[in-house]
């Protein structure tokens, strides 16, 4: 097997008395999409800060293509090709859509000039479907148009690998269906994704393998059908192992 | 009526060195939400710089040449020194901290000049356009702050590290996500606001005698013509310089000069109350 593109190695991540992350590891390979689920507050967010260097690890370490770069600050996690998205996002938002991703493919895993930069921009606008309001103000798009500018944004960087912070939030159906493509096609570039996701439907079609966290520990990991059936997972979900059985029984029957 | 017309061209033509100055200040602050209090001493050292060089022989037009690098540098190192670790604090730490760099370079420029006025002597053509007389030094200073703004405009607009302070100053954050290192782009956006300030003070110098105090009065104009051009908006800061020097040239043939304050400020107030993100708009 190739090294792994990423390798989450036993990271604890603490904010005073409080446990975000607790002794986490997992890896993915090269290609793969991985999903990232778990209820609110279980350190999915807190876990990719850790991995795109926001916060250094209390303990462990994130090694992405056989380098570690755990406490690398995130302008260099950049560089070395690994780009997110926000939950939130984050626009430029009084430069144009355009200079949003010029920007990110300046100081991308490229470093390009202007001129090159411009010139993969509008690839990458083309790309996410953005290329008809690439001189509006980024903070006039709607929140749809702000998920996909927030990956068009990432993408400019090309990225090896991409970290999708629930971009499907707040989007209604055909807009989801939209960004899956995106996705999808993403993926198809030979680019791999970790992705966090609520929208149990899209993520269990979307993803290669799925890890749930829950209280900051790594509850499960698995191909979705595994994580699906595992009885703690859904006990995290549901809360009573007794009534999710039950559900579950409904459901068969 | 020629006088009227003479004095508001004077006014134009000082208020666009104005700008200038006020640019400087508003740069940092739409950048990185400080108030620069270290402005106006900041104005005094360029005139002072530009002094020195004029003093080893070079000729003051060539000396903004290494004013400005060395207030690029200078810039650089207050913003590493007292600055930086404070970027995140509340407003307050910036102002004190700021304002301590002032009283330094205060502190050190009166030990080393007093503060009894300086002038640069230097041969001034006078031109005669239509009745009305202008100097040399006047015009090139103008011509020059509209150059070094043209200047920072394509910095700002068409290149790299220009799209990347454009990118710190409207979220730090995120800029940082995107692959750009944001201490190097505030560090070298302090140097250029600072560099902005001294040339400002320099170009000053070329047109009237100036104290280690002098740059008091400046960072009060700067304020003023920021806040009407709607605080962190560089172009904004032009206008409201040369909105200032506008005012100054048509009050000064009507009022004794020490009125012009007053006016200035008046106005000042009333665009905070009637006009508070500028008349151009703000950052925000």
């Amino acid at each position: 097997m190739s090294t792994p593109i990423l390798e989450v190695r036993n990271v604890t991540m603490t904010f005073g008395g409080l446990t975000a992350v607790d002794d986490v590891s997992f890896n993915m390979a090269e290609g793969e999409i991985l999903g990232l689920i778990g209820p609110n507050g279980a350190g999915k967010t807190t876990l990719f800060n850790v991995i795109n260097g926001v916060y250094k690890p209390t303990r462990g370490n994130v090694v992405f293509r056989g380098r570690d770069i755990t406490g690398l600050p995130p302008y260099d996690v950049v560089r070395l090709g690994l780009a997110r998205t926000h939950q939130i996002v984050k626009p430029l938002n009084e430069m144009t859509v355009l200079e949003n991703v010029v920007v990110g493919a300046c100081f991308g895993a490229e470093n390009l000039g202007l001129e090159p930069a411009q010139y993969v921009a509008e690839e990458v606008l083309e790309f996410t479907g953005l290329l008809q309001m690439k001189d509006e103000l980024a903070g006039k798009l709607n929140i749809a148009l702000k998920k996909r500018l927030e990956v068009a944004r990432a993408l400019a960087a090309n990225p090896r690998l991409l970290l999708l912070d629930e971009v499907l939030a707040g989007l209604n159906p055909s807009e989801v269906a939209k960004m899956l493509d995106v996705i999808r096609s993403i993926r198809d570039r030979g680019i791999s994704i970790l992705m966090i996701e609520h929208i149990m439907q899209a993520i269990m079609s979307l993803s290669d393998r799925i890890v749930v966290l829950n209280f900051g520990q790594k509850l499960a990991e698995g191909t979705p059908d595994e994580v699906a059936n595992d009885p703690q997972v859904i006990e995290a979900y549901l809360g009573d192992p007794e009534m999710a059985k039950r559900i579950l029984e409904e459901e068969e029957a | 009526m020629l006088q009227i017309f003479s004095s508001v061209m004077d006014g134009l033509l000082i208020g666009l060195v104005y700008g200038l100055a006020a640019i400087g200040l508003t740069l940092i602050f739409g950048v990185m939400d400080v108030v620069n209090l270290a402005h106006g001493s900041i104005i005094a050292l360029g005139m002072f710089f530009l002094y020195l060089f004029f003093g080893a022989g070079l000729h003051p037009y060539l000396s903004l040449v290494p004013v400005a690098i060395l207030g690029f540098f200078f810039g650089v190192i207050v913003y590493l020194i007292a600055v930086k670790r404070i970027i995140s604090g509340p407003p307050l730490m910036s102002l004190l901290s700021t304002f301590s760099v002032s009283m330094i370079i205060i502190g050190i420029g009166t030990a080393l000049w007093s503060t009894s006025p300086y002038n640069i002597n230097f041969k001034v053509e006078t031109y005669n356009i239509l009745g009305y007389t202008v100097t040399s030094a006047r015009l090139i200073a103008a011509v020059a702050a509209v150059l070094v703004t043209f200047g920072l405009y394509f910095f700002l607009y068409r290149t790299v590290l220009g799209k990347a302070v454009r990118a710190v100053a409207n979220n730090r954050e995120a800029a940082e996500l995107m692959g750009i290192p944001s201490q190097q782009i505030l560090a070298i956006s302090f140097g250029i606001g600072t560099m902005l300030a001294m040339l400002s003070g320099a170009l000053i110098a070329t047109l009237f005698p100036f104290t280690i105090l002098s740059g008091g009065v400046y960072e009060l104009k700067s304020f003023v013509a920021s806040v009407l051009g709607g605080l962190g908006n560089p172009t904004g800061a032009l206008l409201g310089g040369i909105i200032l020097g506008l005012i100054e040239g048509s009050v000064a043939p009507f009022i004794q000069i020490s009125w012009t304050n007053v006016i200035e400020f008046v106005i000042f107030v009333l665009i905070l109350l009637f006009f508070p993100t500028g008349l151009f708009g703000g950052r925000k």
